[in-house]
């Protein structure tokens, strides 16, 4: 016996005190602060002392795997729990934030060329025009309170959606100035409607492509973010598997029995926590995944076309409004265009979309828009041959008219609706995918719970077995 | 005793609490961190143009060239290649109340430049109707649209002078306007004299801009794409006056009752219609069209835009080399 001076008893033998520190001895003849400094050593020492023997070495290992259980389960459950959480908080929040700043943005575009659209019709304004105007500028307004209520936490974003509400209300103001001024006949009502136009497109729309941008990137980082792989969850189990495979290796070795039941309990549960939960995280993953690609990725290159597509839509009509000054705008509108639907009417964001739609129910849609973008193009360079041969009124007529299908208003609104169909699809899309990881997760959090308590447990009744028989 | 001092060591803690508590409780957050809000800006507002000095001088003759067919057009003349094209390509503006303005009612362009433009078309086609592709541009690109022969004519409260004559031709004159200078009826403004040191604004390229350069106090130029853009700024607040032609200045006066023009004439402005200086031939065509213009239809239009706010007036002479 090698104990130390303070410490004459040797509990570590004792069968009947196995586990924890021994009662505190002879600590008064130590001051208070300086004994309980003295506490972890002690223990350490006891512990070092009962390893000695074989009844106190399976009492530490018995100690130690429930422990272990109990750790790694409840890790687990966190895991658990907040994989469901950031899913949730996909469905409940980023898709819908990506979403409102999307449609701000698109709103906003909608806006600035429907207003030019009304300015072009002479006489009185066509109410359909004036209603969509006001619808525009009400959702931008629904949808830019949706996007600031979140937008606390990204730096960026706030500073986006400051830009965005406080010169909202002044462009707003700009297209009514223009517009009583029009109504007078007074030509400054043009000067006004091109300083709206300007806001537009210097500060509005900029600031709320940026916040698209971020928003969607923050979706998207999320989405990596749910499929990340457990590293401490699954280091824990497979280092809980090892012991109680170790475990039970030395017993056989000690006691000749091939099998102890409740060891062997606690193996299969913790192996069934294993299985559970990597194949629960492989579908979570894979349907989060399918979310992201057919759902996000998806809705963001339709989001662009469309949205694209309503600044070229803006600039065919400005640069009727600025009548043979609007050099500039059509030039804005070929690089657009070039963008939408490539050189040959048959390439660009539509293209991209095309693919990644193929074999899906909003197939047909992208169809349709290709389509209509076909048409809409070949209307524009007849309204431009007719502007530039000086036919102004034609051009404009056939640059406004909603009725003749194959002219430019009827064929861009067909495809603006194609594209607002399909984008919903794809919303629709990461929705199904990403509540399918959800439900796929309901039940892994109390499982593994249940799982880790029946291995601690089976661990601790198959040890116990085993030194029943050292007394 | 005991019960005593706990009372009192628990008082006297929730004392020093409540002390440093108060010290540190700093300011209430302010919910909107704005000063100032910056107002809405026309596109492309600048200031005095880049050129500096005119290098011109203005000692060269700026008569036109005499009418010598009449209005008679000959095969393989300039205006014959317009007449096989079927449309007269004119510049103007749309923006200048009275002048030169779309009618947001109609949609057609109306005013007295419009007028003289459509006397050239009748001379050429017989009618104007359907025979004008009018072409709005801002007045920087005066010059260039006609150098590039992006239109035949431009007719746009366009001055005859000599840095112009350079580039292009120019019809005789068929109007006499005068720099003067637009600001609110409540401003202190007598004058270009009173606006040292304040914003006056004007086009881009124009000669009311230089004389805003050029005057004594030295007044703030600022330059805009159109005439109107300069009526935006006055109303807005972000400029002091507007200085130009009599003609444009009415114009923004008729559209805004809170506005008066003030000051004595700066200037003489001779207004003359631009032509590419290579169509020697169209500028005497266009001067016998402007004789007769002279004789009856000038007077016509004065009194349908102009005559109600600046009252009598008569076509001026032309004069020829």
């Amino acid at each position: 016996m090698t104990s130390t001076a303070t410490r004459p008893e040797t509990p570590g033998g004792a069968p009947g005190a196995p586990a924890g520190p021994p009662a505190r001895p002879g600590s008064e003849s130590r001051s208070g602060l300086a004994g309980l400094l003295d506490l972890p050593a002690q223990a350490v020492r006891s512990v070092m002392r009962s390893t000695r023997s074989t009844p106190g070495r399976l009492t530490l290992i018995a100690i130690l795997i429930v422990v272990l259980s109990l750790v790694t389960g409840l890790v687990a459950v966190f895991m658990a729990q907040d994989k469901k959480g950031t899913i949730n908080d996909l469905i409940d929040h980023r898709e819908p934030l990506a979403a409102a700043s999307q449609e701000v943005y698109r709103s906003l575009s909608d806006a600035d060329a429907t207003a030019a659209s009304a300015f072009l019709s002479t006489g009185t304004e066509p109410p359909e025009l004036r209603t969509r105007y006001q619808v525009d500028i009400a959702r931008a307004g629904a949808a830019l309170s949706k996007a600031a209520s979140d937008s606390a936490g990204a730096a960026d974003a706030s500073s986006k959606v400051d830009v965005l509400t406080q010169q909202l209300p002044v462009y707003t103001g700009l297209v009514e100035t223009a517009r009583v001024n029009n109504r007078f006949g007074y030509p400054v009502g043009a000067s006004y409607l091109r300083e709206a136009s300007e806001l537009m497109r210097s500060k509005l729309l900029p600031a709320s492509q940026e916040l698209y941008r971020i928003d969607t990137d923050r979706l998207e980082a999320e989405q990596d973010d749910a499929t990340g792989f457990p590293w401490l969850t699954t280091l824990l189990v497979l280092a809980l598997i090892a012991a109680l495979v170790v475990t039970q290796r030395y017993l056989t070795r000690r006691t000749n029995r091939l099998l102890n039941v409740g060891l062997v309990t606690a193996t299969g549960a913790v192996v069934l926590m294993l299985l559970w939960g990597a194949v629960a995280l492989i579908v979570q993953g894979i349907l989060v995944g399918d979310g992201k690609e057919g759902g996000t990725h998806q809705v963001d290159v339709l989001v662009r076309a469309r949205i694209t597509a309503l600044q070229a839509r803006a600039d065919e009509t400005l640069t009727l409004v600025a009548r043979g000054d609007g050099s500039a705008y059509e030039k804005d509108f070929g690089g657009l265009a070039v963008q939408l639907a490539g050189q040959d009417h048959n390439g660009g964001l539509l293209a991209e979309a095309r693919g990644l739609v193929s074999g899906q129910s909003s197939e047909q849609n992208v169809q349709a828009a290709t389509q209509a973008a076909g048409a809409w193009l070949n209307a524009h360079a007849a309204v431009r041959q007719l502007d530039d041969s000086g036919d102004y009124d034609s051009a404009v007529k056939t640059a406004i008219d909603s009725k003749t299908p194959d002219a430019s208003a009827a064929a861009f609104l067909r495809l603006d609706d194609n594209l607002e169909k399909s984008i919903n699809v794809g919303r629709q899309n990461f929705l199904d995918d990403t509540r399918g990881a959800d439900r796929v997760l309901i039940l892994l959090a109390p499982g593994v719970a249940v799982l880790a308590i029946i291995a601690a447990g089976g661990a601790t009744m198959g040890i116990r077995e085993r030194l029943r028989e050292y007394r | 005793m005991t019960r005593n001092r706990t009372r009192l060591a628990v008082m006297t803690t929730a004392l020093v609490l409540l002390v440093t508590g108060c010290g540190s409780t700093g300011n209430p957050v302010d919910p909107a961190p704005i000063g100032a809000a910056d107002g809405p800006f026309p596109a492309h507002v600048g200031g005095a143009d880049a050129a500096g000095a005119d290098p011109t001088p203005d000692t060269c003759n700026t008569k036109s060239l005499p009418p010598t067919n009449g209005t008679s057009i000959p095969s393989g003349s300039n205006m014959d290649k317009i007449k096989q094209r079927g449309k007269l390509v004119v510049g103007v503006d749309q923006t200048t109340f009275l002048f030169g303005f779309r009618n947001p009612t109609t949609g057609d362009l109306e005013g007295f430049d419009i007028d003289m433009a459509k006397q050239i078309a009748i001379a050429l086609f017989g009618t104007a109707e359907n025979r004008i592709q009018f072409k709005a541009i801002p007045s920087s690109r005066r010059e260039a649209v006609l150098q590039n022969r992006e239109v035949d004519i431009v007719v746009r409260t366009y001055t005859v002078n000599c840095a112009r004559l350079q580039k292009i031709g120019f019809s005789s004159v068929y109007y006499v306007a005068h720099q003067r200078v637009l600001v609110s009826k409540n401003s202190p403004y007598k004058g270009l004299e009173d606006l040292g040191g304040k914003k006056v604004c004007a086009t881009s390229t124009s000669t009311s801009l230089k004389k805003i350069a050029t005057a004594n106090p030295k007044p703030i130029p600022v330059s805009v794409d159109n005439w109107s853009d300069c009526l935006v700024m006055l109303q807005q607040g972000q400029v002091d006056a507007v200085s130009t032609d009599d003609v444009i200045l009415n114009g923004m006066a008729a559209q805004d009752p809170t506005t008066q023009i003030v000051g004595e004439p700066l200037t003489d402005e001779n207004y003359g219609i631009g032509i590419p200086k290579e169509n020697e031939d169209m500028v005497r065509f266009v001067n016998a069209v402007l004789e007769n213009v002279r004789g009856g239809v000038w007077k016509q239009s004065y009194n349908k835009w102009l005559a109600s706010r600046l009252g009598d007036a008569n076509p001026p002479p032309a004069q020829y080399r």
